[in-house]
């Protein structure tokens, strides 16, 4: 693998973004209660340049960055690629780096650490310090983490988690945030802090390099800080935490410390959320008490604003479970040609395309799919042929909407895991995570004749003779059409 | 100076008037700690001059209510274990 030059931190990050015409400061003042949050939102719909915003109100020498991942264009920056790389083009370099050798994180001196400029510990200790924003009007707090990683570690097996659990303001010392039970952080909690009554050590990194940021949104089973490394293809820098064992982010803007309590909860909600709306009300949920914060000087806070598409819980999510399911569905043999979620379905459709060699093939993509780590978070899976192009909305909603047997194409299944955001859910389902999904079964049947019984799709590239169709692309302007010859 | 406060609640009949009622309620007030909560022993009342303090209504998902009220915060109120605080 070719030398990678990725941003290592927020800092450099924002730099290429600002350089590339991806990013722009914003001089004038901004007030960290809605305007910076309206601001995000409307980038994210217009699909804007991502603001650095240099000025907040109240909090002289911090500022905020927004939307920093919310464009593929960001993200191939991200990745240390060519802004104008294509999608497909983006996906192959992520499943190469993330294909690549683990690569362990190294941890550095506390002197030599950014995040370590200033600490607060004791009665210093206070959230307000920082520009934490309220995102939407209406939210249950001031969001602190939006955009960032949660760690904590199995005490056990050991294992290092990065999570992006969002996490609200309750009051200075104090943080609630909503952590579903098939998480990874959920998990550790229920297997082993709770029943003790332990309480579990968490630190949050906010202002990430954007590759830890999209590691800690991956659905990976590779832990955060190595997935880091690969993806940046260096080790990344860690420094142990001042007040817990963890070890945190080196380059990291700020990091708050604490322990998450076992046995007593505070309110938290409602938020807005990926899906495009605020879904469930306020209620008591995982409570973070907090020891310590540092930060560096000049500090940079992170600010993803979700709601309606597309902003980064989108974009970069859809991304990465669709090549984390692309790579489980080639670990068992199956012969996909693509997975892609559109980002416009909020992660909740998986497009898989398929060579359909044998009968059920389409069923036993949607058991693995739905079976996995990565099933909670989508309930519907739609599988099509390696002819359809899975990146064109228009040819999937064709073959949807044509070959899909309302009898036979469609499977559904019930009692399955569901996340807690999702709108169409009842009251009930949120609450206990309970889901169902649906496998939308959009191949001709293998026992069909491919000469007598599958129709033939009747297009400008399907059923022309090559020749033809290249007299009529050389001779389109010619018959005095205007556009690109395609 | 009078102080505004805000709660969320699912139903308006969780602001009891002429009782004492334990609440979450945050600041409304200017500056660094706005939005922050407490836990306080309250009372109520639609009449806006009853108490000195305002209180601001949200509904579950966030939705603003048109119903105002004044309230009275009688104390706080901890509810977190001593070990943690």
């Amino acid at each position: 693998m070719g030398k990678i030059s990725a941003p290592k931190s927020n800092r450099e990050f924002i730099e290429a973004c600002v350089k590339s015409g991806d990013a722009v400061r914003i001089k004038q003042e901004v007030d960290w209660d809605n305007e910076a949050g309206a601001i995000v939102r409307r980038v994210c719909e217009l699909g804007e340049a991502a603001p650095f915003m240099e000025n907040i109100k109240d909090y002289p020498g911090f500022s905020y960055f927004g939307a920093p991942l919310s464009t593929y264009r960001r993200m191939a920056i991200a990745l240390g690629m060519d802004p104008a790389s294509t999608l497909p083009q983006i996906g192959a370099e992520y499943l190469k780096r993330t294909n690549s050798e683990p690569i362990a994180p190294v941890v550095i001196d506390k002197r030599d650490a950014p995040c370590k400029e200033n600490i607060l510990l004791g009665d210093d200790v206070d959230l307000c310090k920082l520009p934490v924003p309220l995102v939407h009007d209406g939210d249950g707090g001031r969001y602190v983490g939006t955009w960032h990683g949660v760690i904590t570690k199995h005490p056990v097996r050991g294992d290092v988690n990065w999570g992006m659990y969002r996490q609200m303001m309750w009051d200075g010392r104090t943080m609630s945030g909503a952590v579903f039970p098939f998480s990874d952080l959920g998990k550790t909690l229920t297997d082993y802090y709770l029943p003790r009554g332990e309480g579990c050590p968490f630190a949050t990194a906010i202002g990430l390099s954007p590759l830890a940021a999209m590691a800690a949104c991956a659905p990976s089973p590779i832990p955060e800080p190595e997935l880091c490394g690969m993806l940046s293809g260096e080790a990344v820098r860690l420094v142990k935490c001042e007040t817990n064992d963890l070890e945190v982010p080196a380059d990291a803007e700020i990091i708050i410390e604490g322990v998450i309590l076992p046995d007593y909860k505070v309110e938290e909600g409602p938020f807005g959320e990926y899906t495009g709306y605020r879904t469930s009300p306020r209620d008591f949920r995982v409570t973070f008490r907090v020891d310590a914060i540092t930060y560096r000087n000049n500090a940079t806070m992170t600010i993803s604003n979700m709601g309606v598409p597309q902003d980064e819980g989108q974009l970069l999510r859809s991304f990465s479970l669709g090549l984390e399911l692309e790579k489980l569905l080639k670990s068992q043999g199956i012969p996909v040609t693509g997975v892609y979620m559109h980002p416009r379905s909020t992660h909740h459709m998986m497009i898989v395309g398929v060579k359909p060699t044998y009968a059920g093939i389409a069923m036993q993509i949607a058991q693995l799919a739905f079976g996995s780590k990565l099933g909670p978070w989508f309930h519907m899976v739609m599988v099509v042929d390696d002819q359809t192009d899975i990146f064109n909305w228009d040819e999937v909603y064709h073959a949807f909407c044509t070959r899909c047997n309302p009898e036979r194409g469609i499977h559904v299944f019930k009692n399955t895991t569901g996340t807690a955001l999702y709108p169409h859910a009842t009251p009930h389902d949120r609450k206990y995570s309970i889901g169902s999904q649906v496998l939308f079964d959009c191949l001709w049947p293998v026992d069909w004749d491919k000469t007598n019984d599958v129709p033939t799709l009747v297009s400008f590239k399907n059923v022309y003779p090559k020749n033809i169709q290249e007299r009529v692309l050389n001779s389109w302007a010619d018959y005095g059409f205007r556009g690109a010859k395609k | 100076m009078a102080n505004k406060w805000e709660v969320f609640v699912m139903d308006l009949g969780e602001l009891a008037e002429g009782k004492e009622l334990e609440l979450t309620i945050r600041t409304l007030n200017d500056g660094l700690h706005k939005y922050t909560y407490q836990r306080a022993k309250v009372e109520v009342s639609s009449k806006l001059d009853q108490f000195p303090d305002s209180l601001q209504v949200r509904l579950g998902r966030g939705q603003l209510s048109d119903r105002k009220f004044s309230i009275r915060v009688i104390e706080r109120v901890e509810r977190m274990p001593a070990r943690y605080l």
